[in-house]
């Protein structure tokens, strides 16, 4: 985790509201195996899975802490940072990989200053690479959010920033 | 039963074994690495792999497959040896070779293995792990780059510890041990993860660098600390106890400690040990000769208006001893602690079972079908008891019902049913809960031919559920399924803890205990009864050698206010530390003030050894030889691990000296006082050291039961305050674990627990000083916000000399108190 978002987490967990996740929890509450459900749900208000909230589902739940982090550590859902507006994906599995991903990644992380699986302290990106989009006929790939951006360049790396730049933040 | 052949031999082995349980027994050996006896089979390494020609020689884990009839296994053809050595190979891929300075160096598992099966080149390649090592906190130090990723750190912390604090996290080859959201290990510190950890991932830090494993001397025995009685390895090296070792096979707890017990032992060698004796001069203690101390201690003893309280530390022996002394000193007033301490066991049990003493075991926690724990403590007092409720628990499906003044961990365990009642009031709800299955006729049939039966019914018949349900906060239809749930187990056992810090756990609350189990006829079978689960290691052992008040003699109560009054002129502590363990502080350091010679055996100047006329330096249960009772009255003999420190003496070496100057004639030995014990103590009959041996032997309990109706003292609430409990704290036992390293990294302090509730509404945050008053005093304790308290309700722990709860705490089952900033 950089450094700036340690910080915004840090800040923002102590306002977080409980009885948004507690509302979640009451509906699963007596269900058997409602682990997941409770937080999927949680995630869909938070938008991520505050440090505060886990620990207050397992309370809730009688679970150790523990065990919701390795669950959300173990499925790819979860997440456990605040993620940004735009969801930024470049691919890099082979043939992406082949045709010169490393290069967009590089260069997706020095114009955002953040790494993979980091979000920009603004909340405005979050950065992922992954494997195999199965658009490999158009490699590299990249993606934000549901728009597929096909034979990426170094150049279009800026035009993709530029554009989602302008874009409203709700 | 069933037939199998194993490596060409006939074997037999219980249906229920696995391959490796029934090679195990039948004395053939299949390596394992992520499986261990205590925790559910896991399968995890495939060290452990062997051929069953049922299966076509394919490699099945030997810890997972149970037997069947007729199974033909084969633990070592060439293939098998191929197998594991390339299992060996791909753990050593990423694990780094630093052996050398590991402190797991020679204890693990995974070197061994490497060694025996000469696995001395790499095949394949890969990168070390880059993990970060975990070192911020002081007792545990994690290095999960060493890790092979067995589980059982995380299995035994959640399957035996019930804490979870470790788990698997993240996935694939990025998978690793860790904790909730990565951060740093802060738990209950048992250990039980570092024990079965077999590499060096997780490591025992106070030990670090001290020694390598293989030239530790190993001296079994019993821990000094509470009434468990667990089994302890020291690992001593030039005279100095360095560590504890594990042994899985060890006692009935299988080798697993609490954090006391684990990381507690460096009070041992502890800087502050007394070495030689001291007597006052001028005001001030000053250095003598035994001979000179002792002969002061004789003189004065001789002069008679003679007074002793003692730890519940001594051995049998010394108590023995020290009884003589008494006698010899011509008096009858000796205890071994706060005399409501253990009136549960001396006078609660004795008069409903006619003997001092709790009519089950430990071992019958995991054979009950029902569990009522009085005060969710017993676990904090009592950790390694704790592990066995939990197993009973998850393990087994005992049912669990608790009744508490305060919520805790047991309380979480699946299913458990927790009444938390208004503080002081338990024996009112046990009353109730015995008159329900009286109404509802939920006795066993013998239960009206017992002695009582009929005073009992009458002095019960105003404590319906309804009217009790006011007093204790508890509705009566809880009441009433308690009971039910009680009544209708076919076994079901008590488990209460009494000691210095439990009032309210009197004689009363011990017959009110007594009377459900006799009238339901829960008593004397396996996993039934009543087990009183006193405070310190040796309690049962000084009830057992009679040493609290009798025959006219005073308790330790009325010894200080004789103390005070000046008709006891001198009195003899011996490892008692009276002025922070006993109630109402002023009362206490006035009676000590009062004495004309305070005369103090300690290992350390403790508060009030630094009040004495003559301090004589005692030695630890590690310096000696003795036996100690447990809880459950297995009585286990240990010896010495190491040569006394300084010029520090045995109390049965003090005491002899005493009773020979007093013209009586000591034992010569701690054997022979022992065969005295054997020829007099009840129960002891036919015990020598020899016949201990490694297991103990419980000394047995013959039951005569009478009802008794327990008296009920109704808490005057005073209105506007809030109740204090005061108790232990699962980290310390007594005050001796001050001088043990590892409790006081992890509980450094005294602190006030104080509900989410009162909190907001006396603006209390974590860590605010508070001043806490009664009508005893004031004094400044941390606050903690917890979620276990109910509102009304504050606790504190009454180990630290510091935060001085007793000066707050008055000795009455509740002690009401303002908090203020
Ligand atoms: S020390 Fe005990 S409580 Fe802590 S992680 Fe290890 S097993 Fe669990
Ligand atoms: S830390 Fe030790 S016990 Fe835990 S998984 Fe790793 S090797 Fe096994
Ligand atoms: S303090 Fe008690 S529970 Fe802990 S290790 Fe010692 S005897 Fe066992
Ligand atoms: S490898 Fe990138 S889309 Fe398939
Ligand atoms: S010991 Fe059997 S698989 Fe690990």
């Amino acid at each position: 985790m950089s450094d700036a978002v340690a910080q915004q987490t840090e800040q923002q967990e102590p306002e977080i509201d409980l009885s948004i996740a507690d509302a979640v929890i009451d509906k699963y509450i007596d269900i058997p195996g409602n682990l997941m459900p409770v937080l999927q749900g949680v995630q869909d208000e938070y938008g991520y899975i505050p440090h505060v909230v886990a620990d207050h589902i397992a309370e809730r739940l009688n679970v150790y802490p523990s065990q919701i982090y390795g669950v959300l550590t173990f499925y790819a859902q979860f997440h456990l940072k605040p993620r940004g507006r735009f969801i930024i994906r470049v691919c890099v599995g082979t043939a992406c990989h082949v045709s010169g991903a490393p290069r967009i990644v590089e260069t997706f992380f020095d114009k955002l200053g953040i790494g993979h699986a980091e979000t920009t302290p603004d909340l405005r990106y979050t950065f992922e690479k992954v494997a195999c989009l199965g658009a490999c006929g158009m490699a590299p790939l990249a993606m934000v959010n549901d728009d597929t951006f096909g034979k990426m360049t170094v150049q279009k790396v800026d035009e993709i920033i530029a554009e989602y730049n302008q874009r409203p933040m709700k | 039963m069933v037939n199998l052949t194993i490596d060409d031999k006939q074997v037999t082995a219980p249906k229920t074994a696995t391959i490796y349980e029934a090679a195990k027994l039948n004395g053939i050996n299949i390596p394992i690495l992520c499986h261990d006896s205590k925790l559910k089979p896991f399968g995890a390494c495939r060290m452990c792999l062997v051929e069953v020609e049922q299966m076509k020689g394919r490699q099945i884990p030997a810890c997972t497959t149970p037997v069947t009839e007729g199974m033909i296994i084969r633990t070592s053809t060439p293939d098998i040896v191929k197998a594991r050595k390339m299992v060996l190979e791909l753990l050593l891929l990423n694990h780094p070779i630093d052996c050398p300075v590991c402190d797991k160096g020679g204890d693990c598992d995974l070197q061994n293995l490497t060694y025996e099966y000469q696995v001395s080149a790499n095949r394949f390649t890969d990168e070390k792990f880059q993990h970060e090592i975990d070192y911020n906190n002081p007792l545990i130090e994690r290095d999960m780059n060493r890790c092979v990723l067995c589980g059982k750190c995380a299995r035994i912390c959640d399957e035996v510890v019930s804490f979870g604090a470790l788990t698997f996290i993240d996935r694939g080859i990025e998978t690793k041990i860790g904790c909730e959201f990565e951060g740093a290990l802060n738990c209950e510190f048992c250990g039980s993860c570092v024990s079965v950890c077999p590499v060096g991932s997780l490591l025992a830090r106070p030990f670090k660098f001290k020694a390598r494993f293989w030239a530790l001397t190993k001296q079994k025995s019993v821990c000094g600390y509470c009434g468990t009685g667990c089994n302890l390895t020291l690992g001593v090296q030039d005279n100095k106890v360095l560590t504890t070792i594990y042994d899985a096979e060890q006692g009935f707890h299988k080798g697993l400690l609490c954090a006391r017990g684990r990381f507690g032992y460096q009070f041992i060698n502890n800087d502050k040990r007394l070495t030689k004796p001291m007597v006052r001069k001028d005001g001030a203690l000053r250095e003598a000769s035994w001979d000179e101390a002792l002969q002061f201690v004789a003189g004065r003893l001789k002069g008679g208006n003679v007074a002793a309280l003692s730890t519940a530390r001594l051995t049998n022996e010394e108590f023995v001893l020290f009884k003589d002394l008494m006698k010899l000193a011509g008096s009858a007033s000796y205890d071994h602690s706060a005399g409501y301490a253990h009136s549960a066991l001396t006078k609660g049990l004795s008069r409903s079972f006619g003997v001092a003493a709790s009519t089950a075991t430990i071992l019958d926690i995991q054979k009950s079908d029902l569990l009522l724990v009085i005060k969710t403590d017993a676990y904090e007092t009592h950790p390694v008891v704790g592990f066995e409720i939990n197993q009973a628990v998850k393990n087994k499906g005992v049912k669990l019902s608790i009744l508490s003044d305060k919520r805790g961990k047991l309380g979480k365990l699946p299913g458990a049913k927790t009444l938390v009642h208004a503080p002081g009031t338990e024996i009112a709800l046990l009353n109730a809960i015995t008159k329900v299955i009286l109404d509802e006729k939920l006795t066993a049939g013998t239960a009206a031919s017992v002695a009582g039966f009929a005073e009992l019914e009458r002095a019960l018949s105003d404590f319906t559920p309804e009217a009790v349900a006011g007093q204790t906060g508890i509705d009566a239809a809880s009441i009433v399924q308690f009971a039910r749930d009680y009544a209708s187990a076919e076994k079901a056992l008590i488990i209460f803890p009494t000691g210095l810090a439990y009032p309210g756990h009197n004689a009363d609350l011990a017959s009110a205990a007594a009377n459900l189990a006799i009238l339901t006829g829960k008593l004397g079978t396996e996993g039934s009864g009543v087990l009183c689960m006193a405070e310190k290691n040796n309690s049962q052992g000084a009830v057992d050698m009679g040493f609290y008040p009798a025959n006219g003699g005073k308790d330790a109560g009325q010894i200080l206010e004789d103390c005070a009054s000046g008709s006891v002129k001198t009195l003899f502590v011996a490892g008692e530390n009276p002025l922070v363990s006993y109630p109402d502080r002023s009362k206490v350091s006035a009676a000590l003030d009062k004495v004309d010679c305070l005369i103090v055996s300690d290992l350390f100047l403790s508060e009030t050894a630094a009040m004495a006329d003559v301090v004589l330096p005692a030695c630890s249960f590690a310096e000696k030889e003795g036996t100690f009772t447990s809880v459950d009255r297995r009585v286990q003999y240990f010896k010495p691990a190491i040569k006394k420190v300084g010029l520090s003496k045995s109390d049965f070496e003090i005491f002899s000296v005493l009773i020979n100057l007093l013209g009586g004639q000591a034992p010569a030995s701690p054997a022979a006082a022992f065969a005295d014990i054997a020829a007099s103590a009840p129960g002891y009959a036919g015990m020598s050291y020899a016949k201990l041996g490694e297991e103990g032997a419980f000394a047995p309990v013959d039951v005569k039961p009478a009802l008794v109706a327990p008296a009920v003292v109704r808490p005057t609430v005073e209105q506007g305050k809030l109740a204090l409990l005061v108790g232990s704290v699962l980290y310390h036992c007594g005050t001796l674990s001050q001088y043990g390293e590892g409790p006081m990294y992890v509980c450094p302090e005294g602190y006030v627990e104080i509900s989410r509730a009162d909190a907001a509404a006396h603006k209390v945050s974590e860590g605010d000083l508070l001043t806490v008053t009664s009508s005893t005093g004031s004094t400044q304790l941390k606050a903690r916000i917890s979620p276990r308290l109910p509102a009304g309700v504050v606790f504190a722990p009454y180990h630290f000399e510091a935060a001085q709860v007793n000066t707050i705490w008055s000795g009455a089952a509740v002690t009401w108190v303002t908090v203020g900033k």
